[in-house]
C-alpha cells in the first residue's frame, strides 16, 4: 500500500506573503507607469487584508484572489519564476528541504496540499522536487483573470476532503501517511491522517496539538529534530 | 533545467496533471502496430534535429519493426557506422531511449547502418548495399535537406533538388514507398489557409495570373547557365562567389514568389515527387518545428533555422519587434515525429493522402503579440539578476517591456540607432587624437562589438520578417487529423497527433526558452567565439 507525506506550503515549508506576492506582480507591470499605479492599489488594500484576515479566512481568500482580477494569463505565468526568485526562495525555511528527502527517502510520496494558486506553485515543487500537487487554480476567460477561484476553492475543510478523494484515486493508506502543516485552519487535514505534525505551529495549533499529541516541529530552527516516525529504524 | 516529463497540462480539466494522459478512441482502420511489424524501413536524414526524434521515436515506440536501415554521412576520419554508434547514440535525445530499449547490442540487430552522400546518384549508397537492400526495403523515409534560409544556391539545389531526383530513383529500384520530409512554408508569400496539394507548375505568385509558368526544368536550366555564368564572373562582381551565388538563390525565389532559396528549392522536390509516376509517396510538411514537448524529454532543441535565434534576440533585450496579430506556426518536434510515423504507417497500409501539413494553428493558434510578451518576460527574468555587464543596461533590458513595431518604424528606429552610433563612434575617435589611444581604444571596441551584434540582429530579424510580418497563413492539417483518427486504440497510446493539448504559455515559457537557453544559446555563443 501507498504512503504519503501530505504538506501544506505557506508557513509550513516557508513564509511566503500574499501581501509581497501582490505587490511582485503590480511592481512588475508592463510599463513603469503601470506599475506605479498597482502598487499604490496593493499598498491601499493591505489594512483591508489585516482585517479581514482577523474577522474570516475565507472571505480573506476570496478577497486575495480578486485581487488577480484583468491580469493576462501569460503574464503570471511568464514571471512566475522571478516571482519565485525574488520572494519565495529566501523565505524557505531552513530544514524545509531536509524534511522533504527525509520522507522520500523513507518511501512517502510527497503531496503539496495548499491554497497557492498553480502557475505559481510550479517553480516551488520543482525546487523542492515535489512532482503532485493539489492547488487553487484561477478562472480566466479568455486567457484574462475573471478573479475567481476555479471551484472548489481548497482551504480548511475542502483540503481534508480533498486529500481523501485524492488517496482514494491513488491508492494511498491515510493511516499510514503523515501531514505538515502550520496553521489550526488545517486540524481537518492532519486529523485524516495516521501521522499528523505540526509544524512550525502558531499558538492556536500548538494548543490543539499538545491536547491530542501530535508532535511539534520547527523547520525555522537548523537544529530541530525531526518526529520519531520519520526515523528510518523505526520506519522500516 | 529539470526534465518536467511528469508535469503535463489538461486543457480538458485545465490543471497540471501528473499521470497518464486521457486516452483517446480511434477507429482501427489503420494498425501502425501492424503495419511496422516484419517490415523494414529505410530512414535518410536521421542525423539532424527532426531525424534524430523519429529515430528515437521508431526504436521506442515500435519494437514491431523488424529491421532499420540508417544512412550515414561519412565525416572526416569517422566512418557512417563508426559516427552512429559513437556519435548519434550518445546525443542527448537518443542516450536515454538507447539505455531504455536494452542497449547497443538489441541496437545492433536491428539497426543497420548504410554509407551514403545525399548529393549522389542513388543517395551514395554504395552498389553491394543497394544489391542487399533490393525489394527488402518497404518504405523510404527522407528527412535530409539543406534547411540553411538563404544558402549559396548550389548548395541548395544539390540536396533539395538533385538529392530529390536521386531519392525517387532509389526509391524506384528498391521498389518501396517513399515518405518525403519538406516544409509547410513551400506555400511561399501567401496569406490565409494553405490547402493540403501538390501540383506540378505551382509558384506561389501563380494566382497573380501574369503569364509567367513555372517548370522545373526550365529552373535547373537556368540554374546552370546561372551558376556557369557565376564561376566565370562574366558581370566583373568583386564580391566572393558564395555571397553571390547566396544573393541570386534569393533573388530567384522572390521573382516567382518564395520567401526564400530553401522553400523555393524543396518546393520544387516536392513537384519532382509529384510527377513520377507509379510512386506511392506521401509528402509531410511540418512548419517551424520546435522544442519538444515530452519526447525524449521535455524541451530537447537543436534546431538553429527555428524561433531559436529570436528567443536568444528576446533573451539579449531586444525590445521592438515588428510582427502582425496572426498565429505564428510552431509546432513541436516530438508532434512531428509522431506525425512522421503516422503518415508513414498510412502509406504502408496503402490508406495515405498525398500531403500532410504537420501544424498547430489550425487546431490552436498562438498569436504573435503574445509571444512578443513572453520574450520581454523572458529577457526581465534574465537581467534583474544578472551581475555582469552594464548596469544601467541591465535595468533598461529588465524593466523596459518589448511591445509590437510596425516595419516602418523598424527602418526609422534602426536610422536612428546608426546615426546615435556615428556620433559616439566620431566622438571616441576625437578623444583618441587628444587622449590616446591607450584610454580610448577599449570603448572603440566595445563600441565596433555592438554594432557587430546590433547588425547579426537585424539581419537575423529579416529573415524572420515573412514568418512574422508580411504574411499570415494557416496550414491547414485535415488529413493528419484524419489519418490520427484511423489508428487503433493501442497505436495512440504510442504516438499521438494532438497539438490541442498544447498549453502555449506553459510551453512557450517553461519548455521552450528554457530548451532554447540550455542547448542552443551554449553553441551559438561558442560559434560566434
Amino acid at each position: 500500500m501507498n504512503k504519503a507525506a501530505f504538506y501544506d506550503l505557506d508557513g509550513t515549508l516557508l513564509s511566503c506573503n500574499l501581501v509581497t506576492m501582490h505587490a511582485y506582480y503590480a511592481r512588475n507591470d508592463r510599463s513603469l507607469i503601470k506599475s506605479a499605479y498597482q502598487l499604490t492599489k496593493v499598498l491601499l488594500s493591505v489594512p483591508l487584508f489585516f482585517g479581514l484576515d482577523l474577522y474570516s479566512r475565507s472571505l480573506f481568500n476570496i478577497f486575495s484572489f480578486r485581487a488577480y482580477r484583468g491580469m493576462h494569463r501569460d503574464r503570471l505565468i511568464g514571471l512566475a519564476d522571478d516571482l519565485f526568485e525574488v520572494t519565495l526562495k529566501p523565505s524557505i525555511f531552513p530544514r524545509a528541504q531536509a524534511l522533504i528527502n527525509t520522507t522520500s527517502e523513507l518511501g512517502y510520496r510527497n503531496i503539496l496540499v495548499t491554497g497557492t494558486l498553480d502557475f505559481t506553485i510550479r517553480p516551488i515543487a520543482l525546487h523542492f522536487g515535489i512532482e503532485e500537487v493539489i492547488c487553487n487554480r484561477l478562472e480566466f476567460n479568455n486567457h484574462i483573470a475573471t478573479g475567481r477561484v476555479l471551484p472548489p476553492l481548497l482551504a480548511e475543510n475542502e483540503k481534508a476532503r480533498s486529500i481523501r478523494v485524492y488517496a482514494a484515486r491513488e491508492g494511498i493508506d491515510l493511516a499510514q501517511s503523515c501531514a505538515f502543516s502550520d496553521s489550526s485552519a488545517d486540524v481537518p487535514m492532519l486529523s485524516s491522517v495516521g501521522f499528523p505534525v505540526a509544524t512550525n505551529p502558531t499558538r492556536r495549533l500548538r494548543r490543539v496539538a499538545l491536547q491530542r499529541n501530535w508532535p511539534i516541529l520547527e523547520l525555522r530552527e537548523a537544529s530541530s529534530t525531526f518526529p520519531p516516525f520519520l526515523k528510518p529504524a523505526k520506519a522500516s | 533545467m529539470k526534465p518536467l516529463t511528469n508535469w503535463r497540462w489538461n486543457s480538458v480539466r485545465g490543471e497540471y496533471e501528473t499521470g497518464n494522459p486521457v486516452p483517446i478512441e480511434g477507429t482501427g482502420e489503420i494498425s501502425a502496430v501492424d503495419a511496422f511489424a516484419n517490415k523494414t524501413m529505410l530512414l535518410l536524414g536521421g542525423t539532424g534535429f527532426v531525424g534524430k526524434v523519429v529515430l528515437a521515436m521508431i526504436l521506442d515506440r515500435f519494437p514491431e519493426l523488424k529491421c532499420l536501415v540508417v544512412q550515414v554521412r561519412r565525416k572526416k576520419n569517422l566512418t557512417g557506422e563508426e559516427r552512429f554508434y559513437m556519435e548519434i547514440l550518445h546525443s542527448p535525445p537518443l542516450r536515454t531511449i538507447v539505455e531504455r530499449i536494452g542497449g547497443e547490442e538489441v541496437l545492433r540487430k536491428k539497426v543497420q547502418v548504410v554509407e551514403g552522400d545525399f548529393n549522389q546518384p542513388l543517395c551514395g549508397i554504395p552498389p553491394g548495399a543497394i544489391e542487399q537492400l533490393k525489394d527488402k526495403v518497404d518504405v523510404v523515409v527522407n528527412l535530409a535537406g539543406v534547411v540553411d534560409f538563404d544558402p549559396p544556391v548550389n548548395e541548395s539545389f544539390d540536396t533539395n533538388i538533385f538529392g530529390t531526383e536521386h531519392l525517387i530513383e532509389l526509391a524506384q529500384l528498391l521498389n518501396a514507398k517513399l515518405v518525403h520530409v519538406s516544409t509547410s512554408y513551400v506555400a511561399g508569400k501567401k496569406n490565409g489557409r494553405i490547402p493540403e496539394d501538390v501540383s506540378i507548375g505551382y509558384f506561389p505568385f501563380r494566382d497573380a495570373d501574369d503569364g509567367r509558368h513555372f517548370s522545373v526544368a526550365e529552373e535547373i536550366r537556368w540554374y546552370e547557365t546561372f551558376v556557369d555564368e557565376m564561376r566565370q564572373n562574366r558581370a566583373g562582381d568583386q564580391r566572393p562567389l558564395r555571397e553571390r551565388l547566396r544573393e541570386g538563390g534569393m533573388n530567384r525565389a522572390e521573382y516567382w514568389g518564395w520567401t526564400n532559396t530553401y522553400t523555393y528549392t524543396k518546393s520544387m522536390g516536392e513537384q519532382l515527387i509529384a510527377r513520377t509516376p507509379g510512386l506511392t509517396y506521401s509528402i509531410v510538411r511540418p512548419a517551424i518545428v520546435e522544442s519538444s514537448l515530452h519526447f525524449p524529454f521535455a524541451g530537447w532543441n537543436e534546431g538553429f533555422t527555428t524561433s531559436a535565434p529570436l528567443v536568444l534576440m528576446g533573451g539579449d533585450g531586444v525590445k521592438g519587434w515588428p510582427v502582425r496579430n496572426g498565429p505564428l506556426e510552431i509546432i513541436p518536434v516530438d508532434l512531428v515525429a509522431s506525425g512522421i510515423l503516422i503518415v508513414t504507417a498510412a502509406v504502408l497500409c496503402g490508406k495515405n493522402k498525398r500531403v500532410y501539413h504537420l501544424a498547430s494553428a489550425d487546431e490552436n493558434p498562438i498569436m504573435l503579440p503574445r509571444l512578443v510578451a513572453f520574450l520581454g518576460m523572458n529577457s526581465r527574468y534574465k537581467h534583474k539578476h544578472k551581475k555582469s555587464g552594464s548596469r544601467l543596461a541591465n535595468l533598461w533590458k529588465a524593466y523596459v517591456d518589448t511591445h509590437v513595431i510596425t516595419v516602418e518604424s523598424l527602418a526609422a528606429r534602426r536610422a536612428r540607432v546608426h546615426r546615435g552610433l556615428d556620433v559616439i563612434h566620431a566622438a571616441l575617435t576625437l578623444g583618441k587624437t587628444i587622449l590616446g589611444p591607450e584610454k580610448v581604444g577599449p570603448y572603440l571596441k566595445s563600441l565596433r562589438d555592438t554594432r557587430r551584434q546590433i547588425r547579426q540582429q537585424e539581419v537575423t530579424l529579416d529573415k524572420f520578417l515573412p514568418f512574422m510580418f508580411h504574411n499570415s497563413f494557416i496550414f491547414e492539417t485535415r488529413n493528419i487529423r484524419e489519418a490520427a483518427r484511423m489508428l487503433t486504440n493501442e497505436d495512440l497510446k504510442r504516438v499521438q497527433w494532438d497539438p490541442k493539448i498544447i498549453d502555449w504559455a506553459d510551453y512557450w515559457v517553461n519548455i521552450h526558452t528554457k530548451g532554447i537557453e540550455k542547448w542552443i544559446r551554449p553553441v551559438f555563443a561558442g560559434r560566434r567565439g
